[in-house]
């Protein structure tokens, strides 16, 4: 029985944390081959500033994978476009800028919801819903922008993107952190956690012992639609600016990222530290593309392949040390 | 007869699952132009052994002769190849296919073109299908409209189309009426005068007259007997057989429990009337009293795991009356079951009970979650800690911590975390299903005996069983279910006759 | 009761009235679909005073068609193996990153043509390894692979765009008609749709594709190859998306490093609106086509009536959205 603990253990440990400290390791040895003027103090500080949006969407990825039945969200960035430029256009017409952006945050819960309730209810494939939502959002969010970014905030806006609090960009204290915390905690300590973990694992189990598999699913999307929300406030006051075409490269990036933070494609596997190490993982690469001048299109397209090589890699693993399994 | 050719014999099996002995020692054959009836109740080990012979899995020991010599079937293509064929209850495979390509897919015929032969497919399939009385318009079907019945004649189909000089048939009457089993048995007997040798797995004895060649009968993986049913069949003491060596197999002896005679009568806690949910089951009354154990006995397929599922707000049925403690209820989802103070074990572990790769606690809070809870729903851990502590004590559980992957436990310790889901609940009514299933004897004992110091203590228990032993053991009271009915209750007073229990399980007709 | 053969083939002879045809076939799905494209090309036509019936405007939608339709060939099959390809997009734009960046540097056109349609068989080939081989499932690939070939054609292009690009593409594929109304290039996709669904149909392997739709085990278990089935769909996906890259560029003669974004879910939504189920087993090339031409029916209508192109894609989620719903209900009654 004791091969068994030690095996499964391995599993866990092996996949979770070592893909994510080889992918560290990689990335630090790439930028000191490709850039290495870019791991100063100052540029760690940019990084931390521009991860902080990706990560929030992360966790969200996160939450909906965990909850397994093939939940998937490939909308994120979308709605962090769509609630961006509604916050922009709101202010544009005299609301003022607080109440305009809980508005947002409002609204970009009730756009991850909308994805729920589909999922839920009308029990459409996620992968369709998410797909759908994609394009209808980002299209949505051209149409009420007519296209063109607006810029329209108020000054006091800025700080929340561009200010700083104690020596830390102002987002990554004031927001990231507390979010990370929070999180966590839901994950690892409130019944919503645990009953998410338990519905991705086994669906017929978690409804046999009376969990309303609907709901804990619904609200892992009504939550991250909240998470871009907050993502959307976050960037569009960096920025000064709502971009409909924000957030392009983040439905992918925030799916690579939960992914490779540990999180299992099929549900019930992963957690936020995971998640927020990888973050820090792809902001790094990111950033590092962006210092050595490429294109941020060649950064996505490098995260893809990590994607898929992740994946493929847990694969192999897992038939490793399967077949070391039956050999013991 | 004296033509009669042996197809296949399978010598000295043994077969175990996990700590589970299926099959021991078990010799079996069938010969051409015979219909050979292989009886038993549930878990007696036929399907395992109808597997070894399809394929889909191996014997630990014995041997196989096929036509006399010596084979290995390592996989069902084999088998198909040896002219074997199978016809279970499952729906055919390929649901958005037509019927004709179901039939077809592994190997259409092809025309000169290499393209499939739709024509030559009807032209093998034709004379077939009228054999067996079936309608052509099935073929242009797609295999997921059919009804049940018919898709099991397509099955046969198939096999006739392979050649196949074995055809198999595993509990078919089952899902059958009363003319679609006659036109059943005019088949068989037809296969049986086209020198097909058959195999025809049932617990339904009364089917067997005039049908059977041979008997042999299976209990708790022996054969403990085989019989010419060529000239008659004895069918009482075919039961008789059944049920005493199911009760003799018990090393243990375990007491009957001897329903307590409650001076007062002790109230209804659970009373069910009327309850229907067609075809599952119809027209289910019944009621457990405070501190009773109700046993409900009967095989795979007899619609308790609905009924049960319909108390629990699973599988709401379409008419009938619910109460608890006198009140009406419906529950609508098992979190409002639980609420109210029921709770289900569900008898498959594997796929509906336990989360596969999660600690041993996880799997144990996974009920009691929302009362481990504090303002916004923070999950305290030391009342987890203890509570887990306390479910380890109760239940005897040894562990080295729970934090342990559950899947590191036995079967039986596995069935026990899944037993203590329910202790720190606030329960009135537990029920249980099929709860020792793949389990050791002496964990099997321990449950037994948790069962009945739980009813003493005030609970009252409801307990699914296909195991005979299981269900004197711990009852005090005997309801046998039959195709979705009630077909007899029993007192267990100490004057129960097993074989009496078993042929209201068992008995074909109506 | 038995039927004979000889009955059943009298009682389909003499059910000739519409009605009871229309119940007993097979083709509903896809007779609805060609009924509600024309209900919908009338209403649009009347509505823009006789301007949808242009030769100009009804050539541009017919190719249209056959850029969205050929690739929807090899994604309908895909989709019925409970697969995926959005990445198609992607290796649309490579084919015309290719051909320009090749035809720019001296190279005749037929090579150039070659290389950009191996470039993307390639790419349809590597997602047909990551899927079958390292059974990393079709959307993460898909996802992964969308990203990679979009970063190759920005290098292919240095950022910038081209607009050298061979004449040929553009004279015979696009300008070349028959009468005024039929470009070459639809006759080319109707080709190619006609041996695809006629593939579909009576090819051993291509009911093998069906089988493994409907039950991928039992399929793998009665000896169908799993494996070099899906590898081959995946693979003929990143030609056939080649294909409609070509095509694009030659109804619009600029590769930008954008060309083709967006693309796959057009296709999505034509396998889709055509009866397709995304859990796969069931579905038509013949009905994917006629979905294909009611999405760019109804774009073109967003366009004509001068609604911002934006709802271009609003209007595609949704009508991928209500066929599904659609598609459910029907199964609901099952």
């Amino acid at each position: 029985m004791s091969d068994l603990k030690k095996q499964s253990w391995m599993t866990s440990t092996a996949e979770q944390y070592g893909m994510l400290i080889a992918m560290l390791v990689l990335v630090l040895l790439f930028t000191a081959g490709v850039a290495p003027g870019a791991l100063s103090v100052t540029n760690l500080a940019t990084m931390t500033t521009v991860g902080v949006e990706i990560g929030l969407l992360a966790f969200g990825e996160t939450l909906v994978i965990l909850g397994g039945g093939g939940g998937i969200e490939l909308s994120v960035g979308s709605n962090l476009a769509l609630t961006q430029i509604l916050i922009a256009v709101m202010v544009q017409h005299h609301v003022a800028m607080l109440p305009a952006a809980l508005f947002g945050l409002i609204i970009a819960g009730a756009l991850g919801s909308l994805n729920g309730l589909l999922i839920v209810v009308a029990r459409i494939p996620a992968i369709i819903v998410t797909l759908g939502t994609l394009y209808a959002y980002s299209g949505l969010a051209l149409v009420f922008s007519n296209g063109v970014n607006l810029s329209v905030f108020p000054n006091s806006f800025n700080t929340i993107g561009q200010g700083s609090a104690l020596g830390l960009p102002f987002q990554f204290l004031v927001f990231y952190i507390p979010v990370a915390l929070i999180m966590w905690y839901i994950t690892t300590k409130a019944v919503f956690g645990y009953q998410l973990r338990l519905v991705g694992t086994n669906e017929k189990a978690a409804r046999f012992s009376g969990i309303n598999v609907g709901w804990v699913r619904f609200r892992a999307y009504m939550l991250t639609g909240l998470l871009c929300g907050l993502a959307a406030i976050i960037q569009s006051s960096r920025f000064a600016t709502a971009r409909p075409d924000a957030g392009a490269t983040d439905n992918l990036n925030a799916i690579a990222i939960a992914v490779l933070g540990g999180t299992y494609i099929f549900g019930g596997r992963g957690t936020i530290i995971g998640t927020a190490l990888a973050t820090a993982v792809v902001t790094m690469l990111s950033f590092t593309f962006g210092y050595a001048n490429i294109n941020s299109v060649i950064e996505t397209g490098t995260v893809g392949a990590v994607l898929i090589i992740a994946i493929y890699g847990q694969t192999l693993l897992q038939d490793l040390l399967k077949r070391r399994g039956r050999e013991t | 007869m004296s033509d009669q050719v042996q197809i296949i014999e399978l010598k000295e099996i043994y077969r175990a699952f996990g700590g589970t002995q299926a099959l021991s020692d078990v010799s079996f054959d069938i010969k051409t132009g015979e219909v050979h009836a292989l009886i038993g109740e549930n878990g007696a080990g036929k399907s395992t052994l109808i597997k070894i012979i399809t394929g889909v899995l191996q014997p630990d020991s014995g041997e196989i002769f096929v036509d006399r010599k010596p084979v290995v079937i390592s996989n069902p293509l084999e088998a198909r190849n040896l002219g074997f064929a199978a016809v279970y209850q499952e729906p055919l495979i390929y649901p958005y296919l037509s019927v004709m390509e179901n039939m077809f897919v592994a190997n259409p015929p092809l025309k000169k073109s290499g393209s499939v032969d739709r024509h030559e497919m009807r032209r093998q399939i034709a004379p077939i299908f009228s054999q067996l009385e079936i309608p052509h318009s099935l073929l242009e079907m797609h295999a997921s409209e059919l009804r049940l019945g018919d898709q099991q004649l397509v099955l046969i189909a198939a096999a006739l189309l392979q050649n196949a000089r074995l055809v198999i048939f595993d509990e078919p009457t089952s899902i059958l009426s009363a003319s679609e089993t006659e036109r059943l048995f005019r088949i068989i007997k037809f296969l049986r005068e086209s020198g097909k040798g058959v195999a025809y797995i049932s617990h339904r004895l009364e089917e067997l007259e005039g049908l059977a060649d041979r008997v042999t009968v299976l209990t708790d993986g022996h054969v403990v007997g085989e019989f010419d049913a060529s000239k008659g069949l004895d069918i009482d003491g075919l039961y008789r057989l059944i049920a005493g060596v199911a009760m003799r197999e018990y090393t243990h002896r375990e007491e009957h429990r001897v329903a307590a005679d409650t001076g007062s009568e002790s109230e209804v806690v659970l009373e069910v009337s009327g309850l229907s949910n067609p075809p599952l089951y119809s027209d289910l009354s019944w009621s457990v009293h405070r501190g009773e154990v109700l046993g409900f006995y009967g095989q795979v397929g007899s619609g308790r795991s609905e009924m049960a599922m319909a108390v629990y707000g699973l599988l709401p049925a379409q008419r009938g009356a619910i109460r608890l403690e006198g009140r009406d209820i419906s529950p609508a989802s098992a979190s409002h079951a639980i609420r109210r103070g029921i709770g289900y074990l569900p008898e498959d572990r594997k796929s509906q009970g336990i989360f596969g790769w999660l600690s041993i606690r996880e799997n144990l809070i996974s009920v009691i979650l929302p009362k481990l809870t504090a303002f916004i729903g923070h999950v305290l851990k030391k009342k987890t800690i203890n509570l887990t502590e306390d479910y380890r004590r109760t239940l005897k559980i040894k562990i080295a911590s729970t934090n342990d992957p559950i899947l590191s436990l036995s079967g039986g310790h596995q069935q026990k975390v899944m037993l203590g889901r329910w202790l720190a609940e606030d329960l009135k009514v537990l029920i249980l299903d099929e709860p020792t299933r793949g389990i050791d004897v002496g964990t099997k004992r321990e449950f037994h005996r948790f069962i009945r110091e739980t009813a003493d203590q005030g609970l009252s228990v409801v307990v699914i069983s296909s195991d005979l032993p299981e269900v004197l053991a711990v009852s005090d009271v005997i309801n046998v279910m039959r195709k979705g009915r009630l077909v007899a209750t029993f007192r267990n007073d100490g004057n129960v006759r097993p074989e009496d229990v078993v042929k209201h399980a068992l008995a074909a007709g109506e | 009761m038995t039927e004979s053969l000889a009955d059943v083939e009298q009682a389909k002879a003499t059910r000739r009235s519409p009605v009871a045809w229309f119940r007993a076939s097979s083709f509903q799905y896809e007779l609805i679909l060609a009924a509600l494209i024309v209900v919908v090309a009338v209403g649009v036509g009347i509505v823009s005073h006789g301007l949808f019936w242009r030769a100009a405007n009804i050539s541009q939608i017919l190719v249209d068609v056959a850029i969205t339709g050929v690739p929807a060939i090899a994604m309908t099959l895909v989709m019925i193996t409970a697969g995926i390809d959005v990445s198609i997009g992607s290796l649309a734009g490579l084919a015309a990153a290719v051909v320009g960046v090749t035809f720019e540097n001296g190279w005749p056109t037929s090579l150039a043509i070659l290389m950009a349609l191996v470039a993307t068989t390639f790419g349809g080939l590597l997602n047909a390894f990551i899927i079958t081989r390292g059974k990393v499932p079709p959307i993460i690939t898909t996802l992964g692979t969308l990203s990679i070939w979009r970063a190759v054609v920005y290098a292919l292009l240095g950022g910038s765009w081209i607009s050298t690009i061979p004449p040929f593409l553009v004279n015979t594929l696009v300008l070349a008609k028959i009468g005024r109304y039929i470009p070459y290039a639809f006759l080319g996709a109707v080709l190619l749709v006609i041996v695809g669904a006629w593939a579909s149909r009576t090819r051993p392997s291509f009911r093998g594709i069906f089988a493994i739709g409907n039950n991928e085990e039992a399929a793998s278990i009665q000896g169908i190859p799993v494996r070099k089935l899906k590898f081959f769909l995946y693979t003929a996906m990143g030609l056939l998306a080649g294909v409609a890259g070509l095509l694009m560029l030659a109804q619009s003669p600029v590769v930008q490093p954008t060309a083709g974004t967006g693309f796959e879910l057009q296709v999505i939504a034509a396998v889709v609106v055509g009866g397709t189920r995304i859990q796969g087993g069931k579905g038509s090339i013949i009905g994917s086509v006629l979905g294909a031409i009611l999405v760019e029916v109804v774009q073109d209508a967003v366009i004509m009536f001068h609604i911002q192109s934006f709802w271009q894609s609003v209007v595609l989620g949704g009508m991928i959205l209500v066929s599904v719903l659609i598609g459910m209900r029907g199964r609901r009654q099952e």
